[in-house]
C-alpha cells in the first residue's frame, strides 16, 4: 500500500494482491494521475510502500524468493540497489542514455558494472534492435527512435529478470512507436525477461499479447481520499 | 577484480569521459581557475623574490650583525670571555684607540705612502669573503679593495710598513715588511684599511705610546705593565635577529651601542605586512574561485539529472554518485593549476628580464620556489573539491526514479 498526501486530498494506492509469473508480459494502462507510475516505482524496487502485507521476489525459475517488503522495512537501501544492479533493466520515457558514452558503452553500461566479458552480447542485440551501424557514435548523432532502441538495448543487455518501461515510446511519433514496441516485445519474449510497460495505447499493446492490470478509481463521499486499487 | 575497484574504476571512467567529452565546458572551468591563480602566483612571486632579496640582504650583510660602541670604555679579557661565551655572539676583538691605530703602507708598484686604518682580526672575521685567508703573526695583512687599488698590490705581494712618533725630542720612524695574504671587496669595508691580527695592532698601539716593542725589535719605554683593557671593540651577533637583545644587553651594563636594528624593523615590518595583503587578496580570489566552481557544479547537477539519476537506476549508489563531481573538480584543480604555472612561467621570465638591470647581484625581483607551486596546488585541489562536495551534495539527493520520467 502507498500514501500520499497532496492539498489535503490523500492518494492511496492498493495493490491486495498481484501476482507477475515469470515471462509474463503486463501491461499498466492508464492516464495520468491514476498511480500508475507509483505502482512502477514500488515494483521497480525505486519507492518504498508505506505498508506491505507481503511483497516477495522470485529472480530466477526455482530460486529461493526474495522477501522484498522485508528489505525495504530494514532500510536495507545497498541491498535494493544491488538488487536492481542485477535483476532489473529500465527504459526511460526518452534519452536516458549518457551523451559522453558511444552507442556500445551506453548498451555495455550495466554490464561493464557488473563485471560481465565482453561475449558479444552487445553486438547481437545492436543487431536485432538495427542499430548495429551506429555502435561507436554517440547518442546525439542518432534519432529519437533510434536512441528509444539503444535504451532498449542497455535495459536488457545484463539479462535481468525485469524490464520496467514507463511509456518508453510516448516520445516517438505513432508509426515508430509501434514498431519498437513491438521489437521490444519480441526481444523480452525471445530472452524470456519479465516485462512490465506501462502505457496509455492499449489498443496497440493488445496486440502484442500483453496481460492488462485491472484498477479502479474511488473516491469517498467527503472527496479526502482518492483510492486507486489494483488487481491481477 | 574486487568489487570496490572494479566500480571505483568505471566511477573514473565514466567521470573523465564526461568531462573530457564536455571538454568546451571543462576548459571554461579550467580558464577561469588559471586566471584567479596565474595573477595570485606572480603577485606572491614579487613580494617573495623582492622581500626575499631585501631579507638576504640584509641577512647577508654582516655589517648589519655588528654592535658598535659609542665613545670609548675599559674591556678587559675577562670581558672579552665573558662575551665571547654567549651564543648569540658570533665574533668580537678587542679594537685599540683609533688614533694609534694607523699604519703607513708603501707598495714597490704605487709612489704614494698611504696612511691606512688597522682593523684587528681572527678567525671567523665576518666580513671576509671563505675564500680570504685569515692574517696571522706580525707580517700578514689583508687589504681592502681601496687600499689594495691605491698601493696597485694584488694577494702575495710584499708591502712595507712604517710607523711615525715623536720620542724622547725625535722623530722615529720603524718598518715592518708585510705580506698581504687577501684583499677583501669593496662592499666589506668601504675606506682604504688593513685588517691586521690583533698582535700588530696592539704592538702599533705601543710603539706609537712610546713603549718597546720586543717582537720587532722596536725600541722605548719598558711594557706596559699588569691586564691590558681596551677602549673598544668589534662586536658581531650570530643572526640578525639577536641584533636587538644583545644592543639591550649591552645598555643594561651601561655601554651605550649602535645597530642597524631600524633598518632590520623597516624590512621585517614590510615583509608582514605585504604578507599580509597578499593573504587578503588570495583569500578573496580563491574564496571567489570556489564559489563560482561551487555554483557551476551545482548548475551541472540540474543540467546533467537525467544522466546521474541514469548512473543510480543501472546500480551506482549515492556516495558513487558523489565522486563524479568531486573527481571532475580535481581535475579542473590540476589542469587550472597547470595552465596558471605556464602563465606564471612566462610573466616570471619577462619581468626578471625587464628589471633585470635594476637588481643588485643578479637576485630575480619574481621568483618562486617548487614549495610554492605545491602549496599553490595543494590550496587550488582543496577550494576546488571544497566546491565540488556541494555539487556532490546535490548529486546525491537525486533518486533514481527522476531518470525514469520527464519532470
Amino acid at each position: 500500500m502507498m500514501t500520499r498526501m497532496a492539498e489535503g486530498i490523500e492518494f492511496r494506492l492498493t495493490v491486495p494482491s498481484l501476482q507477475i509469473s515469470l515471462g509474463e508480459k503486463i501491461a499498466l494502462i492508464g492516464h495520468s494521475g491514476c498511480g500508475k507510475s507509483t505502482l512502477l516505482d514500488i515494483l521497480a524496487m525505486i519507492l518504498r510502500p508505506t505498508g506491505a502485507g507481503a511483497f516477495r521476489f522470485r529472480p530466477e525459475k526455482e530460486a529461493a524468493p526474495i522477501d522484498v517488503a522485508k528489505a525495504w522495512s530494514q532500510k536495507d537501501l545497498n541491498f535494493m540497489g544491488d538488487l536492481r544492479k542485477h535483476r532489473i533493466g529500465y527504459v526511460m520515457q526518452t534519452g536516458g542514455l549518457l551523451s559522453y558514452l558511444t552507442v556500445r558503452d551506453n548498451i555495455n553500461l550495466s554490464r561493464q558494472l557488473l563485471g560481465m566479458p565482453d561475449d558479444g552480447t552487445v553486438e547481437e542485440l545492436a543487431k536485432n534492435l538495427g542499430i548495429e551501424r551506429h555502435l561507436d557514435k554517440r547518442p546525439e548523432l542518432l534519432s529519437t527512435g533510434e536512441r528509444q532502441r539503444v535504451a532498449i538495448g542497455r535495459a536488457l543487455a545484463h539479462h535481468p529478470s525485469i524490464v520496467i518501461a514507463d511509456e518508453p515510446t510516448a516520445s516517438l511519433d505513432p508509426i515508430a512507436a509501434r514498431k519498437i514496441m513491438a521489437l521490444f516485445v519480441e526481444l523480452v519474449e525471445e530472452m524470456q525477461i519479465t516485462v512490465i510497460i506501462a502505457s496509455h495505447d492499449w489498443k496497440h499493446i493488445k496486440k502484442l499479447g500483453l496481460r492488462r492490470l485491472a484498477h479502479r478509481t474511488s473516491q469517498n463521499s467527503a472527496g479526502t481520499i482518492t483510492e486507486t486499487k489494483v488487481t491481477g | 577484480m574486487s568489487n570496490p575497484i572494479r566500480k571505483m574504476r568505471n566511477i573514473f571512467r565514466l567521470a573523465l569521459t564526461d568531462y573530457f567529452y564536455e571538454w568546451q565546458m571543462s576548459s571554461c572551468f579550467v580558464l577561469a581557475l588559471a586566471a584567479v591563480l596565474a595573477p595570485m602566483m606572480i603577485l606572491f612571486a614579487l613580494k617573495f623574490g623582492i622581500i626575499g632579496s631585501m631579507m638576504e640582504q640584509l641577512i647577508e650583510d654582516p655589517r648589519n650583525r655588528e654592535i658598535r660602541p659609542v665613545g670609548s670604555g675599559h674591556y678587559d679579557s675577562e670581558w672579552f670571555n665573558a662575551v665571547r661565551a654567549k651564543s648569540e655572539v658570533a665574533f668580537v676583538i678587542p679594537r685599540t684607540r683609533s688614533l694609534a691605530a694607523t699604519m703607513q703602507l708603501k707598495s714597490d708598484r704605487a709612489h704614494r705612502i698611504i696612511p691606512t686604518e688597522l682593523i684587528p682580526t681572527a678567525a671567523g672575521e665576518p666580513l671576509f669573503h671563505k675564500s680570504v685567508r685569515i692574517p696571522v703573526g706580525l707580517n700578514q695583512i689583508v687589504l681592502s679593495e681601496s687600499a689594495a687599488n691605491k698601493l696597485k698590490v694584488k694577494v702575495g705581494d710584499q708591502i712595507d710598513g712604517s710607523l711615525n712618533r715623536r720620542h724622547n725630542g725625535t722623530n722615529e720612524r720603524v718598518h715592518v715588511k708585510l705580506t698581504v695574504v687577501g684583499i677583501t671587496h669593496l662592499a666589506a669595508f668601504a675606506r682604504d684599511g688593513a685588517f691586521a691580527p690583533l698582535d700588530l695592532v696592539i704592538a702599533t698601539e705601543d710603539f706609537l705610546d712610546g713603549r718597546a716593542v720586543q717582537a720587532l725589535g722596536w725600541q722605548g719605554d719598558s711594557p706596559l705593565e699588569g691586564e691590558r683593557s681596551f677602549p673598544g671593540f668589534r662586536l658581531y651577533a650570530s643572526s640578525i635577529d639577536y641584533v636587538a637583545g644583545l644592543r639591550d644587553g649591552l645598555t643594561a651594563s651601561g655601554i651605550e651601542a649602535r645597530t642597524r636594528a631600524a633598518d632590520i624593523d623597516i624590512v621585517q615590518t614590510m615583509e608582514r605586512q605585504l604578507s599580509a595583503v597578499f593573504w587578503f587578496v588570495a583569500v578573496i580570489g580563491l574564496t571567489g574561485f570556489s564559489f563560482s566552481l561551487g555554483a557551476n557544479l551545482w548548475a551541472n547537477v540540474d543540467r546533467k539529472k537525467k544522466e546521474l539519476s541514469v548512473l543510480r537506476l543501472v546500480g551506482f549508489r549515492t556516495s558513487d554518485i558523489v565522486w563524479f563531481p568531486v573527481l571532475q573538480a580535481l581535475l579542473t584543480g590540476i589542469l587550472g593549476w597547470l595552465v596558471a604555472s605556464l602563465i606564471y612561467l612566462g610573466v616570471e621570465t619577462s619581468i626578471n628580464r625587464m628589471l633585470l638591470t635594476q637588481v643588485e647581484d643578479g637576485n630575480p625581483v619574481c621568483r618562486l620556489l617548487p614549495l610554492h607551486f605545491e602549496i599553490a596546488l595543494a590550496f587550488t585541489v582543496g577550494a576546488a573539491v571544497l566546491a565540488a562536495a556541494l555539487g556532490g551534495y546535490r548529486a546525491a539527493r537525486i533518486q533514481p526514479s527522476d531518470g525514469l520520467r520527464e519532470i
